[in-house]
C-alpha cells in the first residue's frame, strides 16, 4: 500500500524542528524510518506533515566525556554496533546492537528512534533502563532529562510531549567495577524478541554488589525494570546462588503474555534463564575492569 | 494535491534527475521511474531484503527510506554489478558464484542476496561462513535453503581474493596471476590484455530496463 500524500519539511537544526512541531498541527517525526515508514505505508499513521530530521546534522554523534556515555538521536544501531568506545566499555549496548534487527535495518534505524517508538519488543529500552539512563528532550521551553525509568508509559506511549524532539540517549559512564550484558531470545536470525533481559551491575571495592539495574524485554506492556531482583541483588557479593534467585524474582516480576512463539509460563523461564545469564556475564564483566585496574 | 519535489539520483554511476511525490519510496523510484527492475518487493513490511540495494556503499532497504531522503547519494542496484571492473564486462564473481553453486531457484531473493554479498565483500574480503550468515540476515529466500547461497558467496570471496577472473565464456575461471606476463587476452574489453574501451562510461548504464537481475 502506498502512504498517504503528506507534505515534508527536512528542518536542519533542533530549534528549527522544535518550532515545527509547535506551529504545525498533524505531524509525525521521521527518523531512520524503519518503523515509520512501515507506519506510514499501512496508513497507521496518517499525518498531513512528515518532518523528517536526518538533516540535523548536530544530533549525528555517538561520544563520551567524564559523565555521560551520550547517543544523538541520529546515531544509527549500526553506528553503535561498530564503535570502539561501546566494545571497551558497554558490555550491554555492545550485546544488543547486533541483536537488533538485520545489517540493512541497523544501518538506518536510531537507538533513539527505536526508544521514541517505545515497542515493548525493542531492545534498547531494556538497556537504558539496566543502565539508569536518560532522554533528554528539547521542547519550546528548551531542554529537561526524563529519566529512563520515567520516560515509557503504555506499548508506544511515552512521556515525551507532543511538541518535544527527543536529542539524545545517555547513559553514566562505567564505574571502576562494573559489567554489562545483554540477552535476547528469538525465533530466528533478525527477529524481535521473545524475552530480553539486560543487566548491569557496579562492584564496590570489596567486591559486594553496590547497585544492580536489570531491563526486560518484551514480557510486559513496556520495557520494564526487575526491580525485586535489583533489591535482592544490592549489598550481596556476585554469585550463581545469588543470581539464581534474582532470576526468579525477574520472572516473578514480569508478565507475559502467550501468543505463537511461545506460552506465559515459558516466556517467564525463559526471563529466569535470560537474567541469569546476562548477570553472569556482567559479573564477569566487572570483574575483569577490577582486575584490570588492580593490576 | 500533489506536489512533487525533484531530485538527483546517482544510480550505477549515472545520475538522473527526477520528480517524485514525498510518499514515493526509494525502491518505487528505482523500479518504476528509473526502471531499474533489478531491485525487487517482497514484502509490506521491511522483511524480507529482496530490495536491497547499497546506498553510499552501505546496504539498505530500499522500500522502507522514502526517495527525497536519497536525494544526492550514491546508489548501487544490481544492475551495476556488470560494470564493475572486477565482472571484466562479464557476470560479476557474486553473480558467477550464484550461477556455479545454484545460489538460486526462483531468483526472487537474488538481487537483494548480491547486494547484501557484495557490501559484505567491499568490507571483509575474507568472511567466515558465520559472516556471511550473518550478512544476509536480513534476506530471506524461500526456495534454496541458504545453503548454496552461502556457498555462492564464499565462491565469489575466493574468486576476487586469488585474483580470479571469470573467464569469457563465462565457465572456466582463469587465474589472473599465472597470466601475469600479460600475454593472455581473453577478448573482453578491458580484461586481461583485450581492447580497451573508449568513452564506455554511462552510456548504456541504467537505460537498459532489462535487468540482469532478473533475467534468469
Ligand atoms: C523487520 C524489522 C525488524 C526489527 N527488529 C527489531 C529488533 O529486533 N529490535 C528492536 O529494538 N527494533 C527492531 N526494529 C525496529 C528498529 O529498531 C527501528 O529502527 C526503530 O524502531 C525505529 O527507529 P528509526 O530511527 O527507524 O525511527 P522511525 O521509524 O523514523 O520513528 C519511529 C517512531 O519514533 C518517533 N521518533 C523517531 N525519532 C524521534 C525523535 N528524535 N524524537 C521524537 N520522536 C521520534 C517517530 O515519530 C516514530 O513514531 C525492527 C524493524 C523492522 C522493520
Ligand atoms: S521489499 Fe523491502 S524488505 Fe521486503
Ligand atoms: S531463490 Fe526463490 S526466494 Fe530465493
Amino acid at each position: 500500500m502506498k502512504a498517504a500524500q503528506f507534505e515534508q519539511h527536512e528542518p536542519e537544526t533542533v530549534e528549527e524542528a522544535v518550532s515545527l512541531l509547535e506551529s504545525l498541527d498533524d505531524r509525525a517525526i521521521l527518523a531512520g524510518g524503519q518503523s515509520m515508514v512501515p507506519m506510514l505505508r499501512f496508513r497507521l499513521a496518517v499525518p498531513e506533515t512528515v518532518i523528517d530530521i536526518n538533516q540535523i546534522d548536530a544530533l549525528d554523534y555517538l561520544e563520551e566525556d567524564n559523565d555521560w556515555l551520550r547517543i544523538g538521536a541520529l546515531a544509527r544501531h549500526a553506528d553503535v554496533e561498530h564503535a570502539d568506545v561501546i566494545q571497551e566499555k558497554y558490555g550491554s549496548f555492545a550485546d544488543a546492537a547486533p541483536l537488533v534487527a538485520d545489517p540493512q535495518i541497523r544501518n538506518r534505524g536510531t537507538v533513539a528512534g527505536a526508544v521514541a517508538q517505545a515497542d515493548p519488543k525493542g531492545d534498547w529500552g531494556s538497556v537504558l533502563l539496566a543502565h539508569e539512563g536518560e532522554v533528554v528532550a528539547h521542547g519550546p521551553d528548551g531542554e529537561r532529562t526524563i529519566p529512563a525509568d520515567e520516560f515509557f508509559l503504555l506499548p508506544y506511549d511515552t512521556t515525551l510531549d507532543e511538541n518535544e524532539l527527543l536529542t539524545e540517549l545517555r547513559v553514566p559512564t562505567p564505574a571502576a567495577h562494573e559489567g554489562s550484558a545483554y540477552h535476547k531470545l528469538k525465533r530466528k536470525v533478525g527477529d524481535y524478541a521473545m524475552a530480553g533481559s539486560a543487566a548491569r551491575l557496579v562492584l564496590d571495592d570489596d567486591g559486594r554488589i553496590e547497585r544492580a539495574g536489570i531491563g526486560l524485554t518484551a514480557v510486559d506492556i513496556t520495557n520494564v525494570r526487575a526491580t525485586d531482583a535489583e533489591d535482592h541483588l544490592e549489598g550481596e557479593r556476585p554469585g550463581s546462588d545469588l543470581f539464581k534467585r534474582a532470576g526468579e524474582l525477574a520472572a516473578e516480576q514480569s508478565n507475559p503474555e502467550s501468543d505463537e512463539h511461545g506460552d506465559a509460563g515459558y516466556k517467564e523461564r525463559m526471563v529466569n534463564v535470560l537474567t541469569q545469564r546476562a548477570l553472569g556475564d556482567a559479573a564477569e564483566r566487572a570483574g575483569l575492569v577490577k582486575r584490570r585496574v588492580t593490576q | 494535491m500533489t506536489d512533487t519535489r525533484e531530485i538527483t539520483l546517482t544510480v550505477n554511476g549515472t545520475e538522473h534527475t527526477i520528480e517524485v511525490e514525498p510518499r514515493q519510496l526509494l525502491v518505487h523510484a528505482i523500479r518504476e521511474e528509473l526502471d531499474l527492475t533489478g531491485t525487487h518487493i517482497g514484502c509490506d513490511t521491511g522483511n524480507c531484503g529482496a530490495c536491497t540495494v547499497l546506498r553510499d556503499g552501505e546496504p539498505i532497504k530500499s522500500c522502507l527510506m522514502f526517495a527525497t531522503q536519497a536525494d544526492g547519494s550514491d546508489l548501487m542496484t544490481v544492475e551495476g554489478m556488470e560494470d564493475l571492473p572486477e565482472a571484466g564486462g562479464e557476470l560479476h564473481p557474486l553473480q558467477e558464484g550464484f550461477r556455479e553453486e545454484h545460489g538460486l531457484q526462483c531468483g526472487y531473493c537474488t538481487p537483494g542476496m548480491i547486494m547484501a554479498g557484495k557490501a559484505l565483500l567491499d568490507e571483509n574480503p575474507n568472511p567466515s561462513e558465520a559472516d556471511i550468515r550473518e550478512a544476509i540476515s536480513g534476506n530471506l529466500c524461500r526456495c534454496t535453503g541458504y545453503q548454496n547461497i552461502v556457498r555462492s558467496i564464499e565462491y565469489a570471496a575466493e574468486e576476487l581474493e586469488h585474483g580470479e577472473i571469470a573467464a569469457a565464456d563465462g565457465g572456466v575461471a582463469i587465474d589472473a596471476d599465472a597470466n601475469a606476463d600479460g600475454e593472455f587476452d581473453c577478448g573482453v574489453e578491458n580484461c586481461c590484455g583485450g581492447p580497451a574501451a573508449e568513452g564506455d562510461g554511462d552510456g548504456d548504464r541504467g537505460s537498459d530496463p532489462a535487468s540482469r537481475g532478473e533475467r534468469r
